[in-house]
């Protein structure tokens, strides 16, 4: 157990390390966000008041969404890292060592989730420069910090699991494609519950990033509303739970 | 005493792929063992079975005195991987690479930086521990690959193809230290290689493996003495490929039962000819095939090489078996295509 941590500790150095050193591609993970922040803004001014009730700018409504989606990105393609370390015999030199492997993917997925908050914290910032005020205040920060951290845990370990199931860049990153966009779509993202038609409010109960975006939305926009709250901590805790079992599995079985 | 024996060790991927096939061998402490082999002969796949990578389809080994499938935890702790690809972090610096699988191997950070220093000097990187790996040549990366291998000072490294793809220099550079290292720090040292000459130089004994068998093993001495005698190499004055067929099929036909044939095999362009004592049979062959009316362009004379043996057990020369780079991307493809399966 105490190797586990200290492995786990020693893969998350790494990982950050080698992210510092490149910050250009923390910046990139960053560019998209933020240019939606700046253009959906624009874009759907004339909706602002009609979205999501009086004093409500499109620019409050959108803004926790845009949080949510940069963790999103930036977890959803975890799975990269280890393909390159699959790919450079990295891992399989790793897991010939006595480490701890399930410290392999906890440590990566726990570096995703460090550089996630850091660029979900800049873009809070961005969004507090354009006029963004957060009901909750601090501790709701905290709160919405907790909430992307258990969307982004879900999202790298899957993506863990994701490589080592199929082991190869062009299917994973396929995948990864297909399933983000869609996540994004079908969810109160973009729009509020009430525009949305029946069909979609019913397929984003399913949807874990739609479990994030009410519940951060909630903390920026409204204040603490309990019952959404719970669900959406519960509903993304128990997502994380299971994609991290996903990811260890695949991991356990099928790295070598 | 033996640090690794395999006894009747079996692995059948998904598909009936048989890659290694019932092999018996053992390593003794401090030898240098080497596995001689074409691409695909099955030399990965034993090597990840004896440090547990993989699990064996049937039979046993046993390294450094635990089994590799039940105890597969102490197994670790006792042996080294340089693997076919080196596997170091390109964007850390190399002490980097070596401390994290310091830590890896339960070692404290005192003995860390002990040991990377040590091991730096060892393998001539001293001054480039804090460069970034990304800008260490071919040579350098396979010399911090030993490196990382030798960290917990293990009983056993096995080194997977340790010097392909490298020039000569740097070729002949890394068989010093793979050699000191056995001699000096005592490390048993088990490697793979598609190079006749590496495995002449380096290795106590050798286990010549084809299509996941051994065919042949022993010091080279002794796989060369299995030959017997000489061997003589008859190339025939021809370009096209009939022309060769032709000139084997009727050589052949006349040395057949001639006493001093002791077998013959094709090889490259050429009919190479297994005789007891080349110096006297010679003649007689000249004699023979002149008066058959069969033209020879040169003849050459010499002791058997690791080739002469690759080349009798196998019924293939070993050179035409190696590939070029886009056919090793080639089969990696392929074998990738069958994994994904
Ligand atoms: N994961 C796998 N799944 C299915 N077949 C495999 C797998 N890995 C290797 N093989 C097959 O097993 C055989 C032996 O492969 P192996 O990698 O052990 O050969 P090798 O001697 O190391 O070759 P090389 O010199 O090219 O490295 C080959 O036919 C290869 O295609
Ligand atoms: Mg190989």
């Amino acid at each position: 157990m105490m190797w586990a941590l200290s492995d786990t500790w020693q893969v998350v150095l790494r990982d950050v390390r080698s992210r510092i050193r490149m910050p250009v591609f923390i910046f990139m993970n960053l560019f998209q966000p933020v240019l939606w922040l700046l253009l959906f803004t624009q874009i759907f001014k004339s909706l602002s008041g009609s979205v999501a009730g009086e004093g409500i700018s499109y620019l409050d409504f959108f803004a926790p969404g845009v949080i949510v989606m940069t963790v999103l990105f930036g977890s959803a393609f975890a799975g990269m890292s280890t393909l390159m370390d699959m790919d450079s015999g990295v891992l399989s030199k790793m897991v010939a060592t006595p480490v701890n492997r399930v410290s392999i993917i906890t440590g990566r997925v726990l570096a995703n989730v460090l550089v996630g908050l850091v660029q979900a914290l800049i873009v809070f910032v961005v969004a507090a420069i354009m006029g963004v005020r957060v009901a909750t205040g601090m501790p709701g920060v905290l709160l919405v910090l907790l909430l992307v951290a258990l969307l982004g845990t879900g999202f790298a370990a899957f993506s863990n699991g994701l490589a080592l199931l199929f082991k190869r860049t062009e299917t994973v990153m396929a995948t990864t494609n297909l399933l983000t966009m869609p996540l994004m779509f079908m969810s109160s993202m973009m729009m509020p519950s009430q525009a949305l038609p029946d069909w979609l409010n019913t397929v984003r109960q399913f949807n874990p990033v739609d479990y994030a975006v009410v519940g951060v939305r909630n903390l920026v926009l409204y204040g603490y509303v309990w019952t959404d709250l719970w669900k959406s901590l519960l509903v993304l805790g128990a997502f994380a739970v299971v994609m991290v079992v996903f990811g260890t599995l695949m991991f356990g079985t099928r790295a070598e | 005493m033996s640090v690794i024996e395999a006894k009747a060790l079996t692995k059948i991927y998904p598909g009936d792929i048989k890659a290694v096939d019932t092999i018996d061998f053992h390593v003794n402490a401090g030898e240098i063992f080497a596995f001689l082999g074409p691409n695909g002969a099955g030399k990965t796949t034993t090597i990840k079975m004896l440090n547990t990578l993989l699990m064996p389809t049937s039979g046993t080994a046993t390294v450094a005195g635990f089994d590799v499938a039940k105890n597969s935890a102490e197994v670790r702790r006792r042996v080294g991987y340089a693997a076919q690809d080196v596997g170091i972090d390109e964007h850390a610096t190399g002490r980097e690479n070596l401390s994290l699988y310091g830590h890896f191997y339960r070692l404290d950070g005192r003995t860390i930086k002990a040991r990377v220093k040590d091991l730096f000097e060892l393998v001539d990187l001293a001054g480039y521990e804090d460069k970034m790996v990304s800008t260490y040549s071919g040579g350098m990366r396979k010399r911090l690959d030993l490196a990382m291998g030798l960290i917990h000072e293990p009983q056993v490294i096995f080194l997977d193809e340790p010097t392909t793809g490298l020039d000569p220099q740097t070729r002949a550079h890394l068989w010093e230290y793979i050699n000191n290292l056995a001699r000096s720090m005592g490390v048993a040292i088990f490697l793979t290689t598609h190079y006749m000459e590496e495995a002449d130089r380096l290795a106590d004994r050798i286990a010549i493996i084809d299509l996941g068998k051994i065919v042949s093993l022993g010091t080279s001495g002794e796989l060369k003495k299995s030959i017997g005698g000489d061997v003589v190499t008859l190339t025939p004055p021809v370009e096209r490929d009939e022309e060769l067929r032709e000139f084997i099929k009727r050589t052949e036909a006349v040395l057949a039962g001639q006493p001093f044939v002791a077998e013959m095999k094709p090889s490259d362009g050429a009919l190479a000819v297994y005789v007891n004592d080349g110096s006297s049979a010679v003649p007689d062959m000249m004699q023979i095939l002149s008066g058959q009316g069969i033209d020879v362009k040169t003849i050459s004379i010499s002791r058997p090489s690791l080739d002469d043996v690759f080349l009798k057990y196998t019924g293939r020369t070993i050179r035409t078996q190696e590939g070029t780079r886009t056919n090793f991307a080639q089969l990696r493809r392929q074998a990738n295509r069958r994994r994904n399966q």
